[in-house]
């Protein structure tokens, strides 16, 4: 029964791969297809074609990794590209929408792939830039849709040192979503569905573990200590202003040491023991809403590649040869007419669509934003107050120790 | 017969008066409670929502329409051809051609008539968006706002809508050339809704189909529906008040 598994699994494997072959050869024809069409929930950039990342195998780790390459990584919520008022349509802000919730979904895709290389220490989500990790991956929704997922990655160290700035693109075929058909009740996909575009995150953590390798274990060691001062000198810049140094190349690097038994040092490293458990928990909250959300927008991509094969297929059939003797005749005219129409139906139809996603979002998003107690707004303000706290803490308890230093 | 003083008819005045204020005062403030807050920032738009039947009687019947049309055409032509006098008449319109790319007025006609059959049409409106929902058609979805709005654009087509004083206006070019026009205007006591469509193909003379509907109560919805996307659409029946 296990071969017979296996061997399914080794022909899907198969299949995927002559899929993602056939689609990197068309993609530039999809590409001019798609881009005439109204792709719904793209976020409407014209860029030029990304070629997408094709079949890719994350490098995973068996052991634990060596303390030194065991960085701390915080994978901020995503930014989107504003949706251009020229270009979108009236009912477009429903995409909007859409493209929020995909900010803080899609981040969290990728930190468990990170966590599933098993080649780092901690990976969280942020809702914004944190002094007390080591590395720090930035993304942009450039498009999103059931077909392509272009996504503007930036990962940067605690040192100021650039180590991706790249745009990442896949494309989903058929053999990407499950073998589920839509109906119009009880549209679940099965949770533990694999992610349709999984592969963008994978060569993102490739590329990450290649830059890491690259590295020498001093610097490495370098990196870990930087952070340590950076979250020290955000809890009192004026303690630790001259604990760092930057070199002719911009990178920063430890002017000073403290003694490992200094009790400034045991009293940051608390602070920021405390901290980490405080974005543990935010890590959290971003769990509890990929989970929440996870199998709705599996389905609502679903629903996204359909539209689209849809419009892939009007478009083919747009043929002159087809009108019933010339373009002008009435035969020709209630074609044209009717074309437009269900094209139109259907758009409204998916935008309906499009709406009770959100409408079902909204629980688990307003969830994340109210979960921390005694802390108001959203979960971004939330952790701006919480910085604020650590900071006022940190100044009661070594109040008259900055001499001694 | 008691007389009634100077100073009692003043009183008498001033009474009818803060009794006259009061149940303005009362009035005006119940009214605005059911009024919507004004938003001045928006344009001020007729108010198009509401239910309405066609009214028959008052509508074009396309046939008619189409024969008036083709006589006016020929009038025309009939005038030119008299004012070229001896010259070969070459139309610039090309109503009556029957070249490929354009439509002759019968074709304009016959597809005014087959846009235009929903006996109903239901409009919803707000402070962003009106809404004409027309059975077996997709709907006319324009926003408040000043200027040409695009509200969908395809492979097939475009419609662009905007507003002109009171009317409101939906352009739907086609990809063959055709454009199909619908205005829109209400009667000030919103009773009465007119829709002229117009269509032209090339610059060729629009054929125009004018219909009249009345406002009608459609009854009450039973049930409040709303589309998800795990459950489909899931409705609970609305609880009478």
């Amino acid at each position: 029964m296990c071969a017979a598994k296996s061997d399914h699994v080794n022909e899907n494997f198969l299949l995927r791969k002559i899929a993602k072959a056939i689609s990197r050869v068309s993609f530039h024809a999809i590409f001019l297809l798609l881009l005439a069409s109204c792709a719904q929930t793209s976020v409407r950039t014209v860029l030029p074609p990304i070629e997408p990342v094709g079949d890719v195998v994350l490098v995973e780790s068996s052991e634990v990794p060596t303390e030194n390459l065991q960085l701390e990584v915080g994978v901020l919520v995503f930014d989107a590209n504003p949706l251009n008022e020229d270009d979108s349509l009236i009912g477009d802000w429903i995409f909007e929408e859409i493209v929020q919730n995909e900010t803080q979904y899609l981040p969290y895709v990728l930190r468990n792939t990170l966590v599933e290389s098993n080649q780092w220490g901690a990976v969280r989500v942020l809702p914004q830039e944190d002094p007390s990790v080591d590395i720090l991956v930035s993304g942009t929704l450039v498009k999103s849709d059931g077909v392509t997922l272009d996504l503007q990655i930036q990962a940067v160290d605690s040192t100021g040192r650039e180590w991706l700035n790249k745009t990442y693109s896949d494309v989903a075929g058929d053999l990407d979503y499950p073998d589920f058909v839509l109906s119009t009740h009880n549209n679940l996909i099965p949770p533990n569905s694999e992610d349709p575009f999984k592969d963008i995150y994978e060569q993102i953590a490739n590329d990450l573990l290649s830059i890491r390798a690259r590295l020498t274990e001093e610097e490495l060691v370098n990196i870990s200590r930087v952070s340590q001062m950076l979250y020290a000198k955000d809890l009192s810049p004026e303690t630790f202003a001259d604990f760092l140094q930057q070199d002719p190349d911009g990178t920063l690097r430890v002017s000073r040491l403290l003694a490992s038994n200094d009790p400034m040092l045991s009293r940051v490293s608390e602070m920021r023991f405390r901290h980490h458990l405080f974005i543990d928990t935010v890590d959290g909250y971003y769990s509890a809403l990929y989970e929440e959300m996870k199998s709705i927008y599996d389905l609502w991509r679903l629903y996204s590649y359909e539209e689209l094969l849809e419009v892939q297929i009007g478009a083919q059939a747009i043929n002159p040869s087809d009108d019933y003797g010339g373009s002008g005749n009435f035969l020709s005219l209630t074609q044209s007419y009717n074309r437009y129409k269900w094209s139109k139906i259907y758009e409204q139809e998916f935008n309906a669509l499009a709406v009770g996603f959100s409408r079902e979002l909204a629980p688990a998003i307003l969830e994340l934003n109210s979960r921390v107690h005694g802390l108001t707004g959203t979960m971004d303000e939330q952790y701006d107050q919480w910085r604020i706290i650590l900071r006022d803490l940190f100044a009661l308890e070594t109040a008259g120790q900055e001499d001694l230093l | 017969m008691r007389i009634i003083s100077k100073y009692e008819r003043v009183s008498f005045v001033t009474d009818s008066w803060v009794m006259v204020l009061l149940a303005m005062g009362l009035s005006t403030a119940s009214v605005a409670a059911d009024l919507t807050v004004l938003d001045l920032d928006q344009p001020i738009r007729p108010n198009f929502s509401g239910s309405w039947e066609k009214d028959f009687r008052r509508s074009d019947d396309w046939e008619i329409e189409l024969n008036r049309t083709i006589q006016q055409i020929q009038r025309e032509a009939q005038l030119l051809a008299s004012q070229s006098s001896g010259r070969r008449f070459q139309s610039s319109r090309g109503n009556g051609g029957n070249r490929r790319g354009r439509s002759n007025v019968v074709d304009l006609a016959r597809l005014a008539e087959f846009i235009s059959r929903q006996p109903t049409i239901t409009i919803t409106q707000n402070n962003d968006e009106v809404r004409v929902e027309r059975e077996g058609d997709a709907a006319l979805i324009c926003g408040i706002e000043e200027g040409v709005m695009e509200s969908f654009s395809s492979k097939h087509g475009r419609e662009v809508c905007t507003w002109e004083k009171r009317q409101l206006i939906f352009e739907i070019s086609l990809t063959n050339s055709a454009k199909i026009l619908h205005r829109f205007t209400v009667s000030s006591d919103n009773q009465m809704l007119n829709m002229v469509t117009s269509i032209s193909s090339g610059n060729s003379t629009p054929f125009n189909l004018i219909q009249v509907f009345q406002r009608y109560d459609a009854p009450p919805d039973e049930f409040n529906c709303e589309q998800t996307l795990s459950r489909g659409i899931v409705c609970s029946q609305i609880r009478p008040r």
